[in-house]
């Protein structure tokens, strides 16, 4: 009959859906302008600086690619401004793509899986860093910064730079920043001194129960001390304060312990007295009540004139960024010593991913960030005169009739790039800063693991199935809300029976070949 | 009777609850959206803001380009994602509908099978960008994943296979209408409601659509609405895992507010509440089987 004329229709509908697809136009061609190799001619010509011979070097076009919140509107600009300062120093163009937190993971994986060229990208132990070594998506840099890192060499300690290695290679390149963590609490500065509070005598979390007794007295609508589900002061001066974590499930390592021990956190005394004193403290009423649901942060309470202080990790100059946040004055007080470990000097990193075709070009580009003043804060903060305008040596303020709000390039992650010690210091800031950075990170106490980087793959079920019950017990012990003398125990046995100490044999096998490697 | 005015007056409160049920939140989202946010965090949310601030959308539309444009982006893909969708859906529905079209099995087996397995992200990443070129294009809104869907085809196909005789299809081929003809001019104008429903399908699928976004745009200007909305969401979500990682928690201080959220959400809502009603009128028409004589 019309069999015929009916599989033209078929095919038709076939043919059309296809026929769309290839009519989309083409994207422009990514690659480089022709270098396909590395160019290895030129890098036996160029000497560490790359200023004098970027002549001598093919034009190359580096991408770098990493999470961040905004992609600024004047972006293009920006990244023209630096393409420009590039071809001269390296004779590089640059792609800045700034990726969402959220999108990071799946973005980067589908990269790596299309093998579309991409010269630097952001990593770090709590961000993927460890797969991605594992699967052989990064590649050593060691070689490459022999040769062409030699500025960043010459600005991060040799210490953090070890305690970066996977495998005893680098993996990344850190940058130099705080190297180093503080626990404590921030608390409101006008009632700090309103009831002449000492805080020099604050030296540990029970001297806080005096000055959470004047406040719940004196002040009835403000809660004490505000926490939050995952993170109150208990859990501050725990993880990383008295204990390094030791990456990823359970099993630490005491800080003032000399030997390379993996213990139970949960099991310790420290653990007991800091929870019970969370609960003595919630009884009295000094912790908010919802503390163990409240998935807010905890300077939002602060800002609504609810609370008083909260627990925190801190840093220098921590104190004005509280003060921006809650937008009230805060003061804070430490807890314990800073306390250098593992996830400190692998916090913020460049990698360079395999699928780069210039990696040598890529670290040219990264020794830029640590020695070149101009290119860094460029890419911090934009363009001078229309994204900030200098306000002193070194200090910058933003331009007449802009403000954080409406400002064109507001990446603000100076904590991620090259050398911050080099960035300039908002006017709202202490101009003293990076002096204090580099105190801080000299006063700071390195853990006996540093450089230790755990690898959970062989134990993964173990890790969720306790990650579980850690969900279920950790944020009403944190809290204070449960009673940890009943709860304790029951917490210990089902983390028992989800495989603790399974995991806990492990990590101690991995920090034994660890410590044998290194000669620890 | 009283048992029957009891059933009615039952009803009556069910769909009143039903109602209620989808209607309030989106209420309560928009009076957040209008409330002072220092307000929020002191009282939580409630249908009747203490005070009232009109700063979230303020804030949104400093940057009106940003939203204009994903507007624009969202409106165009699916009005012509719908339209591309409704007619290659209807041109591979149709022919395995006819019981007397020779590849029927196998082409219906070929849509079946790719409703049950699919070869995962990755290849299909592939496929979009490398062998069909359509990375950071707004045609990569528009395709993949969307414009033509396994199970639409086979709704459709059922249709056409259950509620159009093959009499009138046959009697219009003796009249000497061509096959294409017949297709046009009798089966589609027969088809409205199961035209409607894929269609209505089509657009809320286009509307909502924020992962093609997220997999083939690093343009920003590209973005669909809900993608914008839904990166801020993921953004949050992410951050507030790793809450215990100093500068994540920095970085959480910088997000929109509660309000400012609430906002987008009412925003991103816009004008596809308008969709369902417009389709309406296509789902009451009665299905028409008269025209041909028993």
């Amino acid at each position: 009959m019309f069999k015929k004329k009916l599989f033209t229709l078929a095919s038709t509908a076939l043919v059309f859906s296809l026929a769309i697809t290839a009519c989309s136009s083409a994207p422009k061609e990514e690659t480089s302008a022709g270098t396909t190799a590395p160019t290895k001619e030129a890098a036996a010509t160029s000497d560490a600086k790359g200023a004098s011979s970027a002549k001598d070097l093919k034009p190359y076009k580096l991408v770098m690619i990493f999470p961040s919140g905004v992609v600024p509107k004047d972006l293009q600009a920006v990244q023209d401004e630096m393409s420009k300062y590039l071809t001269e120093k390296i004779n590089a163009t640059i792609e800045i793509r700034p990726i969402d937190w959220g999108a990071w993971e799946n973005k980067k994986n589908l990269m790596f899986a299309s093998g579309e060229q991409f010269d630097l990208m952001f990593t770090a132990s709590w961000y993927g860093l460890g797969q991605e070594v594992a699967k052989g998506q990064i590649i050593p840099l060691d070689d490459l910064i022999d040769k062409y890192g030699q500025g960043i060499k010459s600005v991060l300690d040799p210490a953090y730079v070890e305690g970066g290695k996977l495998n005893g290679k680098s993996y990344g390149v850190v940058a130099n920043k705080e190297f180093a963590a503080t626990k404590g609490v921030v608390m409101r500065k006008d009632l700090v001194d309103k009831y002449h509070i000492d805080l020099s005598a604050i030296k540990e979390l029970k001297d806080l129960e005096p000055i959470y007794k004047t406040i719940k007295e004196n002040e009835p609508n403000i809660v004490p001390l505000q926490v939050k589900n995952d993170r109150s002061p208990a859990s501050a001066i725990l993880g990383y304060g008295m204990f390094d974590m030791l990456g990823d499930g359970p099993g630490v390592l005491d800080r003032e312990s000399n030997e390379l021990k993996v213990i139970d956190m949960f099991e310790t005394q420290k653990f007991m007295d800091t929870v019970k004193l969370m609960h003595k403290w919630y009884q009295a009423g000094y912790i908010n009540k919802d503390g163990a649901t409240n998935k807010d942060s905890e300077f939002l309470a602060v800002k609504a004139g609810k609370a008083f202080s909260y627990g925190e990790s801190m840093k220098p100059g921590f104190d004005m960024q509280e003060t921006r946040n809650t937008g009230m004055p805060m003061v804070t007080a430490e807890l314990t010593k800073p306390y250098t470990t593992t996830g400190d000097t692998t916090s913020a990193m460049f990698a360079i991913p395999n699928t780069s075709k210039d990696p040598e070009r890529a670290m040219m580009f990264l020794n830029l960030l640590y020695t070149d003043k101009t290119l860094l804060n460029m890419l911090d903060w934009g363009l001078e005169g229309k994204h900030y305008v200098k306000a002193g040596d070194n200090i910058i303020d933003y331009p007449q009739g802009v403000d954080a709000a409406t400002v064109g390039y507001n990446l603000n992650l100076p904590w991620m790039f090259g050398n911050q010690l080099n960035s300039y210091i908002w006017k709202t800031e202490d101009p003293k800063i990076w002096d204090k950075y580099k105190e801080f990170n000299s006063s700071a106490q390195k853990s006996i693991a540093l450089g230790f980087v755990f690898d959970p793959e062989k134990v993964k079920n173990e890790i969720a199935a306790t990650n579980n019950v850690m969900t279920q017990f950790t944020g009403g012990l944190y809290t204070g809300t449960i009673d940890p003398e009943k709860y304790v125990p029951e917490f210990v046995s089902k983390m028992k029976a989800a495989g603790m100490d399974k995991i806990i044999a492990e990590k101690q096998r991995q920090l034994d070949e660890w410590a044998k490697a290194n000669k620890k | 009777m009283a048992s029957s005015n009891k059933t009615h007056w039952l009803l009556h409160v069910l769909f009143i609850f039903i109602a209620c049920s989808t209607i309030l939140p989106i209420i309560l989202v928009f009076m957040v959206s209008i409330t002072d946010e220092t307000t929020i965090a002191q009282n939580g949310y409630s249908f009747l803001p203490q005070k009232i601030s009109f700063e979230a959308y303020r804030y949104l539309f400093l940057d009106s380009m940003t939203i204009i444009r994903a507007y624009g982006v969202t409106i165009f893909i699916t009005v012509v994602g719908t339209l591309g969708g409704l007619l290659l859906t209807a041109l591979l529905a149709y022919p395995i509908s006819r019981k007397d079209f020779p590849y029927k099995n196998g082409l219906t087996f070929f849509v079946f099978f790719t409703m049950l397995f699919n070869g995962g992200l990755v290849p299909w990443y592939l496929v979009f960008t490398k062998l069909i070129p359509l990375k950071d294009t707004v045609w990569s809104l528009v395709i993949p994943g969307l414009l033509l869907n396994g199970f639409f085809v086979l709704i459709m196909r059922t249709f056409f296979a259950t509620s159009i005789p093959m009499a009138i299809i046959e009697s219009a081929y003796m009249d000497g209408a061509s096959e294409s003809k017949i297709f046009v001019q009798i089966v589609i104008p027969l088809s409205t409601p199961v035209l409607a429903t894929v269609g209505l399908f089509n657009t809320l699928a286009y509307w909502n659509d924020w992962f093609n976004s997220l997999v083939f745009l690093s343009n920003s200007k590209l973005y669909s609405l809900q993608y914008l909305l839904n990166k801020i969401l993921l953004n949050i979500q992410f951050l507030a895992q790793n809450s215990r990682n100093t500068n994540a928690a920095q970085l959480m201080a910088t997000l929109p507010t509660e309000t400012v959220r609430m906002a987008m959400a009412i925003i991103g809502i816009g004008p596809i509440v308008l969709a369902y009603p417009f389709f309406q009128k296509y789902f009451v028409k009665g299905l028409t089987v008269g025209a041909v004589k028993g």
